[in-house]
């Protein structure tokens, strides 16, 4: 005997439904958010165009400040390197503040280390990528910035 | 003409005995907390502040926190927050330390020598003395030194949810590779 009181009612299963499209919902939101990787940083808009001594001063000044506009953004920064750093396989940009020996230091995103190797001692250039904040070394006793997963501008 | 000569001779010992104290800012520190739950939290920072004193024996390092960067925004993120590195409060970690058996170590002949560091590293807010080894490789005028360890992160104050589920080592390994020119 299969009487209508077996069946599932209408809401009990509209509630299964939309449950069961939450679940898929959130499985793949979950799958989306932990497989996701950093896009390339030259494809990506700068929040801020800076001139690279203006950028320094800056951070000199107003170290909090200057952490909490520029951290964790996108900017682009134009100016002159005044040291290549090499270690390993990989390449650092610095510009300087040759009259406070502060400066900032640029690490590139892997698909963009070989363009950075191009780049000499001098070269007036234009580096965007992830302001990772400043901050005052006791080692050099100096204020420093740093940038990573950097890309030239071409 | 004494004072002249005093001058001059201090003036050099100060000139060389800063000539013995050797600095790169493109020193890396890789930190890896990985877990078989989960491969996603490592990071390296290629932009730490490393010293070596070839005289005294006095090595340092210095790192800016959010300067470590991960495979994956959000990892990257949560190491950031408050329920872990907590970076905006504690912005900074830093390394002072010294190699205590520097006559083992020929800084002026090629080799590989092991040395024994001892020092403080601060992480978190939080002080401790850390002892380990590390491999000191001098060719010619370039000296590379690396350094592995794990730490405790309780020791330091990092607690969270992912560390208590297994997601994240609750003693992470730390390398520190710098070359010295």
């Amino acid at each position: 005997m299969t009487g209508p009181e077996k069946r599932m009612k209408p809401w009990i299963k509209k509630i299964l439904i939309m449950g069961l499209i939450l679940l898929i919902g959130g499985c793949f939101a979950v799958w989306y958010i932990f497989t996701e990787k950093f896009s390339d940083t030259s494809k990506r808009e700068a929040a801020f165009t800076v001139n690279a001594m203006d950028l320094i001063h800056e951070f000199e000044k107003y170290d909090s400040l200057s952490n909490k506009k520029y951290t964790e953004k996108i900017i682009t920064v134009n100016g002159r390197v005044s040291e290549t750093e090499t270690a390993d396989t990989t390449i650092n940009i610095k510009m300087t503040d040759t009259t406070s020996g502060a400066y900032i230091i640029f690490a590139f995103q892997q698909q963009h280390l070989m363009e950075a190797k191009q780049i000499k001692e001098g070269d007036s250039v234009s580096i965007k990528g992830s302001c990772s904040g400043g901050t005052y070394s006791s080692i050099l006793e100096t204020e420093y910035i740093t940038f990573k997963r950097c890309a030239v501008n071409k | 003409m004494k004072k002249t000569i005093l001058l001059f001779t201090m003036v050099t010992l100060v000139g060389a005995s800063f000539a013995q104290k050797k600095i790169t800012t493109s020193a890396t520190v890789n930190f890896d907390a990985t877990t078989k739950l989960d491969a996603l939290p490592k990071a390296e920072n290629k932009t730490a502040v490393a010293s070596l004193d070839t005289k005294t024996g006095a090595v340092a390092f210095e790192v800016i926190v959010k300067s470590f960067s991960f495979g994956n925004p959000k990892i990257q993120e949560h190491f950031n927050t408050a329920g872990w590195m907590d970076s905006d409060k504690f912005p900074s970690a830093t390394f002072k330390g010294s190699i205590t058996n520097l006559a083992d170590i020929k800084f002026k002949n090629d080799g590989t020598y092991s040395a024994n560091v001892t020092g403080d590293l601060t992480l978190h807010g939080v002080t401790k003395p850390v002892t380990n080894t590390a491999t000191v490789v001098v060719n010619g005028k370039t000296i590379t030194t690396t350094s592995d360890f794990n730490i405790k992160v309780a020791d330091y104050g990092v607690t969270g949810a992912a560390i208590g589920a297994g997601k994240v080592s609750t003693d992470p390994k730390i390398s520190v590779i710098a070359e010295f020119k």
